[in-house]
């Protein structure tokens, strides 16, 4: 049995890991991160379950070791354990990594295939001649506005510049090259174009069980704000982003969602990267698993975790 | 091309078009005896095929009702109903015997298995599938037919002696449960807002009033919130459910539900299965219908020369306006309509 050393091993899943983020700007986060755990379980062998258990784990506190947002990894890390133990069989420890490998793959094609449906669900939702308020860019909430336009829809949309970072204007890049009619706000005229908007369309980082979202820093503002004028707050995510996490309030969220790793040691004097929105201020998700309202949210990782 | 459609499915549309079969329930029975006559007569050899026809005459009740959705859900309840028939003969139960009200799910996608993913090949001719569908057929019959006396038997849970009820319009289930109420409860004080311009509210004031022991109230629509403080309890009859738990009601119960929530009255709705649509609000091109501005001016009358003239005929109520549904299975949250709308539809058939 091949046993790799400690160092070796963190190397392989961390550069493996942002490689695959380098050469697929559009890939999520946890779709990367259940990539690199399947090529870990091809690559290497295992003598016991444990060893895979911890291998796993390893791998995935590495990935959080990097400087992305961690929700989405941990989500889907923990999606990708639950998956091995459901998937362990009575048989041989090579026969169920054949088998996991196998259905890794046809996991991993309905992942892939989550946006394209998820987009699809919300088509019928925006409707021609509507106005769609969003927040900062959101790869799943920008597939589903070019599918509209596709479909022959004339709309336009606001979007936040989002906070640090130039994600909003990254947004509106895309936005234009598709052809859609868009407009780039600051973050503080959320509450002024709120009353000329038709709803409101946001991405996710993570669902957690309560049905509410983490979210780039601003979201939340943007649900208070919707449910005060009475607007529609859509939220798109994929499953793998149902995280297994219950947050009473913004201080209740684990400061690694919320701050950088630079800033983890003291986190006084830095503003948080992102919020919690409750599930009262959420309308509709549109996940790959349907339109769900946030109460499904729950049972979806009941029925999975129990 | 065009789907032809059977006989008897036009001579339905025609009878509700002209307001011979009316009320939810005489049509949710009609339809569901079209559906049966397909299952027992047409000739058609497998359940895919039966799947078909089903789905074509739905989407022709569908096209020339559009307002009626109750007409699509017993077809969706015929479809799984078919699908699930069809599996257990098939003896393919094993995939789907513990998860089969949900083919999407997060455990799902964790677990399934290349031979699991393969859809079930619904064209293959099955054995005894007449008899068993037209047997299970006999089950959705019953549950049709108890249905409004298994929503009465709740009243005494919810009404209590000397409470003040208000109700809008006159709806059949409303009625029953009220007149249940009041023969088991003493000193009880009905509300009927008229529900104008048809003013059914009257209609349901009448048959009320026939019973002992009770004091009836009709007011006029605009009155209800100056009435509201005064209520313990809103009961109201709906038109169809939506897929968040909010309502296509009469015109009417929005008013109703905004003044019961500003002085914080619990709204019980009435619903039994068949009114659960699995649809949301966006969807509705046909959400609402203009009813006949005779009743509101008369056509004869001055300012109808000038004026334009609507009349609505649905509101729709949000679900966090309503505090209870009741159906025949029991009380349900609004927030709970959507785990219903998965026990009862297949998820492949939510688009007919």
């Amino acid at each position: 049995m091949p046993q790799i050393t400690e160092t070796g091993k963190e190397f392989d899943v961390v550069k493996y890991f942002l490689q695959l983020l380098d050469k697929d700007k559009d890939m999520s986060y946890g779709i990367a991160a259940i990539r690199t755990l399947l090529m870990i379980l091809e690559k290497k062998q295992f003598g016991t379950i444990h060893i895979l258990h911890t291998t796993m784990r390893e791998a995935v506190a590495a990935m959080r070791n990097t400087d992305l947002s961690i929700a989405a990894i941990v989500s889907a890390g923990e999606l990708f354990c639950r998956f091995i133990t459901l998937s362990l069989d009575d048989k041989h420890m090579e026969e169920c990594r054949l088998i996991m490998i196998n259905r890794g793959k046809i996991f991993l094609d309905k992942l892939d295939n989550s946006r394209q449906v998820i987009a699809k669900q919300a088509q019928r939702f925006i409707s021609d001649g509507c106005r769609i308020l969003t927040h900062s860019r959101s790869r799943v909430v920008l597939k589903a506005l070019i599918t509209a336009s596709q479909n022959k829809k004339s709309f336009h949309v606001f979007v936040t510049q989002g906070g640090t970072g130039n994600s909003g204007e990254e947004m509106i890049r895309d936005l234009n090259a598709a052809g859609i009619d868009c407009t780039l706000i600051l973050d503080s005229a959320t509450g002024y174009v709120m009353e000329s908007v038709d709803f409101v369309m946001v991405g996710a980082e993570a669902v957690v069980e309560s049905g509410g979202i983490i979210n780039r820093i601003g979201s939340y503002t943007m649900g208070l704000c919707a449910r005060e004028m009475k607007k529609p707050f859509y939220v798109l995510a994929e499953s793998f982003k149902f995280t297994r996490l219950y947050p009473l309030n913004q201080r209740d969220l684990p400061n690694e969602y919320k701050y950088s790793r630079k800033h983890l040691s003291d986190v006084s004097k830095v503003h948080p990267l992102v919020d919690y929105t409750p599930p009262v201020y959420i309308t509709l998700l549109f996940t790959d698993l349907g339109i769900l309202t946030p109460s499904a949210v729950s049972d979806e990782l009941i029925k999975l975790y129990m | 091309m065009r789907e032809q459609p059977l006989k008897e499915v036009t001579q339905l549309i025609h009878a509700i078009k002209v307001g011979l079969v009316e009320g939810s329930f005489g049509i949710t029975n009609k339809t569901l005896d079209i559906f049966k006559y397909i299952i027992i007569s047409k000739s058609w050899k497998n359940a895919d095929a039966l799947m078909q026809i089903v789905r074509a005459q739905c989407r022709i009740l569908q096209a020339a009702l559009p307002q009626e959705t109750v007409t699509s859900n017993i077809a969706r309840r015929i479809l799984k109903l078919t699908r699930e028939e069809f599996d257990l003969l098939h003896a393919k139960v094993q995939h789907f015997a513990d998860d089969s009200q949900a083919s999407l799910s997060l455990h799902k996608l964790v677990t399934q298995t290349s031979e699991s993913n393969v859809s079930v090949d619904y064209s293959v001719p099955q054995q005894g599938l007449r008899e068993a569908l037209l047997d299970h057929l006999q089950e959705v019959e019953t549950e049709l037919e108890t249905s409004s006396e298994n929503i009465c038997v709740q009243a005494e849970e919810h009404i209590h002696s000397s409470e003040i009820i208000l109700t809008l319009g006159h709806s059949r289930s409303v009625e029953n449960f009220l007149k249940r109420a009041i023969k088991k409860r003493q000193f009880l004080t009905i509300i009927v807002a008229e529900c104008a311009p048809a003013s059914r509210g009257h209609n349901l004031a009448a048959s009320l009033a026939a019973e002992k022991n009770v004091e009836i109230i009709v007011i006029p629509d605009a009155a209800i919130f100056a009435m509201m403080s005064r209520v313990n309890k809103v009961i109201i009859g709906t038109h169809s459910v939506l897929a968040n738990g909010g309502l296509r009601a009469a015109c009417g119960a929005y008013t109703v539900a905004l003044a019961a929530k500003h002085y914080s009255v619990p709204v019980i709705v009435l619903a039994p299965m068949y009114k659960l649509s699995p649809l949301h609000l966006c969807e509705q091109d046909a959400f609402n219908m203009v009813g006949c501005a005779e009743d509101v001016i008369p056509y004869d009358s001055i300012p109808a020369r000038e004026a334009k003239v609507y009349s609505p005929m649905f509101d729709y109520v949000p679900p966090e306006l309503v505090t209870l549904f009741i159906s025949n299975t029991g009380g349900h949250a609004p927030s709970y309509v959507y785990r219903l709308l998965t026990e009862l539809y297949h998820p492949e058939d939510l688009e007919i």
